[in-house]
């Protein structure tokens, strides 16, 4: 049954995590620390986009804000990392909240261009806000620092990558289980029945927002922790695209669908980077395959409770008749 | 700057504007069209534009065919590329249950095989150039400069929307796609083919934008990345009003015109983030565009 | 009528207009709890128009509402549910991708209450609970896991209504919710809502077209054409009144 897959497959995770560090070079622990990030960056779209059904395709540029607020916090104080991850994920919310107050007015396809619009004005401002982010150049950022501790590799930082995600993991499935989440869900299907049963749908909305943001912003932060250097040009929309892709893949709504996807993409994008020639053809084949063949992504994104098809045979997914 | 240096400024960059703003103005329509009879917005239109430059390059340059062959067969091999496309891929993905979000994305992974292919022939190596179709005597309007082959460009634009008004208001084949852009389903009820129309509304965007290609590409060089353009056809057509294909022309000019007006008043940088901006303020003071009609209000 | 109880919901010269149309012109009119009162009239007349107004999805152009004593002409529409007033739709606004049991659970949050943290909260034994009671009383209770989307019509409309239920209104707004309904399930909405007004004092507003239910239920009428009140009084009244039988048809009556 559905519980029992999970529990057994994140155990199957953690035993695979906790091995890794011990077995693999330092190559692999980094895709793995570059996968946390991936799946806390597609949890953060998954609240917006799968749960709350807003198309905000703004997601790099907070993403780009957590790493560049992180990065500047570590050059300047070397505080904890804690702290500049969670600085990262307050000021990327802040403005995400923003951002969400201006977008909400807006339906559908606008939504979507003008969140666009804003991700594509902030990598713009990456771009040339030379004194802050240095531009084209890149920025060079210093190791993040844990109570004394120095992280100046991969392996150093993989517990913090690992355990991130998994607890923005635990965060999502458990913002699902509330009130608030079946008040995204509600804003999600009908805006218009959720007021009527008291759930105020801008504020939800912005809410959504707010959290998107807040976790694209703290996957910056968790990626300063083993990457030392950030250019804007990976902070725009084709990144956006391809966390949109992930949670499309593993299936819009689902949170196991958002996981799996970011894993799936997060190695395919890394991959076809090794490839030099071919890997555009062959990106777009893949998601033109997917996209033919299993549109609605691999996991459904409606939860199935616990009871098993049970009281009358009537009932199941896909409902009706007496 | 002196007042005399203003002026100056505006005179050319309106006019250069205008010119740019053609294309723009079809590249807009393109995505307008398909828009308005799928729902979708073609994020390949870009890379369609792209591929036409190339195809045509490919000709000229290869296999040495004179333009009075080379534009024709373009035009024929971009709109069988974008049918063959939206019956094959977008109607299985519409098959399979798709919606919105993934014809979307399948739209991405054309414009990703597109470029793919196009890098992979070799030829976007080096930025290049069609041959001009005409001797590039300039032509002085007011104080600004022009050269004959805007001119072309402007006055081909303008043909090709005079072709595209008489297609929509007055052939059967123009006002079926108006009337699955309005209501697919009684479209159907009527016996217009859903399918067979879609596949035609994607051919004709196609050769729209190959023509667009065909007509700047003398005048810019062309790179494989080029299609990034598609976002100032998609900035014209939000100005516009996403759902009017004269709210994209209109679009179109605006945008060219707004272009060169940063470019020669602001920084050539500015030039980048200024579609982004447009969007922005469009959406947020008037989402539906100038000729957009009134804004929807859901209906409760 | 006894002239001294307080009404629960107050029309008082409520005007609509949207552009150069009057929807609805200088309307006036009164429920008293634990009534059920109908709104009736040809299409056109306006009586959506008036739900989204007191509903608050609308603005009307000039008069006010008022609900418990209290003026809620500006409120917000996420307002009323705190309030006690629930609402069914004419087209039907079901989450339809959550399943049954989800539908109604939405209803027993409690969302009009202030403060982040109680949002963060999960639902309780006793809200599921409740959900259930009120799937059982409009027979959905074999249909929890069924997808709201995926259920027929008849059984879609019902989970509307339990899901507006869910809420515990004082007030419970009902637009034309006999259309499309077969007449067993039309009994058993006469059933239900009978129930509600007199065992629960819920008082009950419904638009209808479906006169049968109208005339079996309804403790006062109020007839609309063209946005004006032509006509209110009880159902044996109204079913005599000249005015009211020559708006909907001309000449004939209304018995069915």
């Amino acid at each position: 049954m559905k519980m029992d897959f999970d529990k057994w497959a994140l155990a199957a995770a953690a035993v695979v995590l906790a091995v890794l560090p011990f077995i693999a070079s330092g190559y692999i622990l980094y895709i793995v620390n570059l996968l946390m990030i991936y799946i806390v960056l597609a949890l953060g779209l998954h609240i917006v986009i799968g749960e709350t059904g807003q198309f905000a395709l703004s997601h790099a540029a907070f993403y780009g804000i957590g790493i560049y607020v992180a990065g500047i916090i570590n050059n300047a104080w070397h505080p904890n990392l804690v702290i500049s991850v969670l600085v990262a994920g307050v000021v990327a919310a802040g403005l995400g909240y923003l951002l969400g107050a201006l977008a909400i007015r807006m339906r559908d396809i606008y939504l979507a261009l003008s969140t666009f619009a804003f991700g594509e004005a902030m990598q713009w401002v990456f771009l040339n806000w030379n004194e802050v982010t240095n531009g084209s150049n890149g920025y060079q950022m210093s190791p993040a620092w844990f109570f004394g501790f120095e992280l100046t590799s991969d392996l150093r930082a993989y517990p913090f990558t690992v355990l991130g995600a998994a607890l923005m993991l635990w965060v999502t499935v458990w913002l699902s289980r509330s009130q608030l989440g079946a008040a995204f869900r509600a804003v999600r299907e009908s805006d218009v029945a959720a007021q009527a049963m008291g759930v105020n749908a801008n504020v939800i909305k912005r809410v959504a927002f707010m959290c998107s943001a807040a976790y694209a912003g703290m996957a910056g932060g968790l990626y300063t922790t083993f990457a030392s250097f950030i250019h804007p040009e990976s902070l725009g929309f084709w990144t956006t695209i391809l966390i949109l892709i992930m949670i499309v893949v593993g299936g819009i709504g689902s949170v196991r669908g958002a996981v799996i996807g970011a894993v799936i993409f997060g190695l395919i994008s890394e991959l076809l980077r090794q490839m030099l020639s071919f890997q555009e053809i062959i990106y777009g084949l893949i998601l033109i395959g997917f996209m033919m063949f299993a549109p609605r992504g691999l996991f459904s994104g409606r939860r199935r409770t616990r009871k098993a098809a049970a009281a009358t045979g009537a009932g199941s997914s896909g409902g009706t008749q007496a | 700057m002196s007042v005399a240096d203003i002026w100056l400024f505006l005179q050319q960059g309106v006019l250069s504007g205008l010119v740019t703003g053609s294309v723009y103005a079809l590249l807009a329509v393109a995505v307008v069209i398909v828009f308005k009879t799928t729902d979708v917005p073609n994020f390949a239109q870009g890379e369609i534009f792209m591929v036409g430059g190339y195809v045509a390059l490919f000709m000229i340059l290869v296999l040495d065919w004179h333009y009075a062959l080379v534009i024709p067969v373009t035009l024929i091999a971009v709109a069988a590329i974008c049918a063959l496309f939206q019956r094959v891929v977008m109607e299985r993905v519409i098959a399979s249950k798709g919606v919105g979000v993934q014809l979307v994305i399948a739209t991405l992974g054309l414009a990703y095989v597109l470029k793919g292919a196009v890098r992979q022939t070799g030829l976007g190596d080096a930025p290049r150039s069609l041959p001009a179709l005409i001797a590039p005597d300039t032509v002085i309007i007011g104080d600004a400069v022009l050269t004959r082959l805007d001119l072309m460009i402007l006055s081909t634009a303008l043909v090709v929307m005079l072709g595209l008004y008489v297609l929509f208001n007055h052939t059967r084949t123009g006002k079926a796609m108006r009337a699955v852009g309005m209501n697919p389903k009684a479209s159907q009820i009527v016996g217009v083919s859903l399918v067979r129309i879609r596949m035609l509304v994607w051919a004709l965007a196609g050769l729209i934008s190959a023509v667009s290609a065909i007509l700047i590409t003398p005048k810019i060089l062309i790179t494989p990345d080029i299609g990034h353009i598609a976002i100032l056809a998609f900035a014209a057509a939000i100005v516009g009003g996403i759902t009017s294909i004269p709210g994209a022309i209109v679009g179109g000019f605006i945008i060219g015109v707004a272009e060169n007006l940063v470019g020669l008043f602001v920084s050539t940088n500015a030039i980048v983030v200024a579609p982004f901006l447009a969007i922005l303020i469009v959406l947020v003071v008037r989402p539906q565009g100038i000729l957009g009609g009134k804004a929807q209000v859901k209906k409760v | 009528m006894n002239d001294q109880t307080q009404a629960l919901l107050s029309i008082d010269g409520l005007t609509v207009r949207f552009g150069g149309l009057t929807a609805v012109d200088d309307l006036s009119f009164q429920v008293l709890p634990g009534r059920i009162h109908a709104l009736i009239g040809p299409n056109g007349a306006g009586k959506s128009t008036i739900f989204n107004c007191i509903s608050r999805y609308y603005d009307p152009t000039g008069g006010a509402i008022s609900f418990a004593g209290a003026d809620v002409t500006r409120h917000r529409a996420a307002d009323m549910a705190a309030l006690g007033v629930a609402r069914t739709f004419q087209n039907l606004e079901l989450f339809n991708d959550l399943t049954v049991e989800e539908n109604v659970l939405l209803g027993t949050y409690s969302y009009g209450a202030r403060g982040l943290a109680r949002l963060l909260r999960r639902p309780v034994a006793a809200n599921r609970e409740f959900a259930h009671h009120l799937l059982e009383r409009v027979g959905l209770i074999d249909f929890l896991d069924a997808r709201a989307g995926g259920l027929d019509f008849g059984r879609q409309k019902m989970l509307e209504l339990a899901r507006a239920l869910a809420i515990k209104p004082r007030l419970l707004l009902l637009d034309e919710p006999a259309a499309g309904l077969r007449n067993r399930e039309i009994d058993k909405l006469d059933g239900i809502l009978t129930d509600l007004a007199s065992r629960e004092g819920v008082t009950v507003l419904l638009v209808e077209h479906v006169m049968q239910l109208v005339m079996s239920i309804s403790d006062r009428i109020t007839v609309m054409s063209f946005g004006h009140k032509i006509a209110e009084g009880p159902p044996a009244e109204i079913r005599s009144d000249a005015r009211v039988i020559e708006a909907y048809l001309g000449k004939g009556n209304l018995d069915e």
